[in-house]
C-alpha cells in the first residue's frame, strides 16, 4: 500500500494511493489524469486530515517542515492513521514493486530530507517505507492541485487564506530572526 | 486599493442627449512602471506576445526583491490572484513583508528559491512562474520549483543575465545554452527578446510547462 504525506498551511493531510500506474512516466495521459480531479480522486483519496490548532501552531509545524524536523504532532498523526506492515521490519523496498507485496506500506514524502527524519522517527520501528522518489512526487502534486476540494471541511479560499496568514508569520519570524546581521541600522 | 474602472454606458437610443450617461466613476490611480527598473515592464515594451501574467492568475515570483515589479504583477492579478513572492535576502525581505501588508494578494515567502521544499506549505499550484534570480544555475532553480508547484500547462518567464551566467561567453551564446537546459526540464520555451535598451546583455524567455498535445 502507498500512502502520502502532504502538509498545508491548514493542517498534515495522509492520503491513500489506490491505484497509480505509469504516474512518472511523463506519459501525457497520465499528466491529464493527474490535473482532472474526478479522474485523481479515482487514484488517490483521503485517508486522514489534522487541522492545525492555531496561528502559533501552524508556524511551529512550518518551521519544523521547513527544516527536515519531524514535530510530535506529526509523529503521531503518521503513527495513528498509517497502518502496521504485515512483514518484517525493515524488509520493504523502495521499488515500485514493494507496495505490491502484501502487507507493506509506503510513505511518499516531499522531500528527502523529511523522509530521513521520518525514517528515524517512524519508518524504523513500524517497518514503513518511506521516500521521496519521482513516484511521490508526481502524485504529490496532484494532491497539491485537489488539496482544498480532497479536504470535507475545507471551502474555496480557505487554504490561500491560511497560506496568507502562515506566510506573513514565517517571513516576519525569518526577518526579525536575522535582525543582528549586516542589514541593522538602515534608515 | 482604488479600482481602475470608469463605465460609459449607453442608456437609450432615442434619447440623444442623454446618449453617454455616466453610470459609475471609480477613482483611478495611475502608478508609473519603470521599464528601466522592472523586467517585465521591458519585457512587454520590448514586444513580447504573451506574458501570461493575467486578471486572476496565480504567480510565483522568484526573486521578488524588495518588491517593485511584484507590486505591478499584483494590480495585474487583481482580487481574485495570488503573487507568491520569494526572496532569500532579509534586507529586500522587510520591504516585502510590509508591501504584502498593504497588498493581501501577495503572499511573502522569505525563503532561498534553491530549496522550494522548505516553503511546501505556503505554496498551491500556481499558472505561471516568473523567475528573475540571477544565479549560475536559475535554470535548475526554476524547474524545481516548476516540478513542485508549476500545474500542466501552465507558464514560465524568465529573466536571463548572461554576465551571471557565464560572463566569458557572448550573452547570445549563453542564451542558447539557457533555452537548451530549459528544454530538457519539460519546458517548452516559446519566444525570446532582448531587453534592449533598458537592460544590457539580458533576455527574457517565455514559454509553456508539460504541454499536451491536443488530440487530432
Amino acid at each position: 500500500m502507498l500512502f502520502l504525506l502532504h502538509e498545508s498551511a491548514s493542517g498534515l493531510g495522509l492520503l491513500e494511493v489506490i491505484e497509480a500506474d505509469d504516474v512518472a512516466s511523463g506519459v501525457e495521459e497520465a499528466m491529464l489524469a493527474q490535473a482532472d480531479f474526478s479522474r485523481f480522486t479515482r487514484m488517490v483519496r483521503l485517508k486522514a486530515f489534522a487541522p492545525f490548532s492555531s496561528a502559533e501552531h501552524a508556524l511551529e509545524n512550518a518551521n519544523a517542515v521547513s527544516e527536515g524536523v519531524i514535530t510530535d504532532y506529526l509523529r503521531e498523526f503518521v503513527e495513528a492513521n498509517l497502518p502496521k506492515p504485515a512483514g518484517k521490519p525493515g524488509s520493504s523496498k523502495k521499488t515500485k514493486t514493494a507496495a505490491d507485496v502484501d502487507g507493506a506500506v509506503e510513505l511518499g514524502v516531499h522531500d528527502q530530507k523529511t523522509a530521513q527524519a521520518l525514517h528515524d522517527a517512524v519508518g524504523a520501528s513500524t517497518g514503513v517505507a518511506i521516500n521521496a522518489d519521482a513516484r511521490s512526487a508526481e502524485l504529490l502534486r496532484g494532491v497539491r492541485c485537489h488539496f482544498e476540494r480532497l479536504i470535507d471541511g475545507l471551502k474555496a479560499g480557505d487554504l490561500a487564506k491560511a497560506q496568507l496568514g502562515l506566510a506573513h508569520s514565517y517571513s516576519r519570524s525569518k526577518v526579525k530572526f536575522n535582525v543582528n546581521r549586516s542589514e541593522t541600522g538602515i534608515l | 486599493m482604488p479600482l481602475q474602472v470608469s463605465l460609459l454606458v449607453d442608456l437609450s437610443e432615442k434619447d440623444r442627449s442623454r446618449r453617454h450617461a455616466v453610470l459609475c466613476v471609480f477613482k483611478v490611480e495611475y502608478r508609473v512602471w519603470n521599464p528601466f527598473r522592472s523586467k517585465i515592464a521591458s519585457a512587454i515594451l520590448g514586444g513580447i506576445d504573451n506574458c501570461h501574467i493575467v486578471p486572476g492568475a496565480k504567480v510565483l515570483y522568484l526573486g521578488a526583491a524588495s518588491g517593485t515589479t511584484v507590486s505591478h504583477v499584483s494590480d495585474i492579478v487583481g482580487p481574485t490572484g495570488v503573487v507568491y513572492a520569494v526572496e532569500f535576502s532579509h534586507r529586500s525581505g522587510r520591504d516585502l513583508v510590509n508591501l504584502a501588508k498593504k497588498r493581501t494578494n501577495i503572499v511573502p515567502i522569505i525563503e532561498d528559491a534553491r530549496h522550494p521544499a522548505k516553503y511546501r506549505m505556503l505554496v498551491s499550484m500556481v499558472d505561471v512562474i516568473f523567475a528573475d534570480v540571477a544565479q549560475p544555475d536559475q535554470s535548475r532553480i526554476v524547474a524545481l520549483n516548476a516540478h513542485s508547484y508549476l500545474k500542466v500547462g501552465g507558464h514560465f518567464m524568465i529573466s536571463i543575465k548572461a554576465n551571471c551566467i557565464d560572463s566569458t561567453a557572448e550573452p547570445a551564446v549563453v542564451f542558447a545554452k539557457e533555452v537548451k537546459k530549459l528544454q530538457e526540464e519539460k519546458f517548452r520555451p516559446a519566444e525570446q527578446i532582448s531587453l534592449e535598451p533598458y537592460e544590457r546583455d539580458h533576455a527574457v524567455v517565455v514559454g509553456s510547462y508539460r504541454t499536451v498535445k491536443k488530440k487530432a
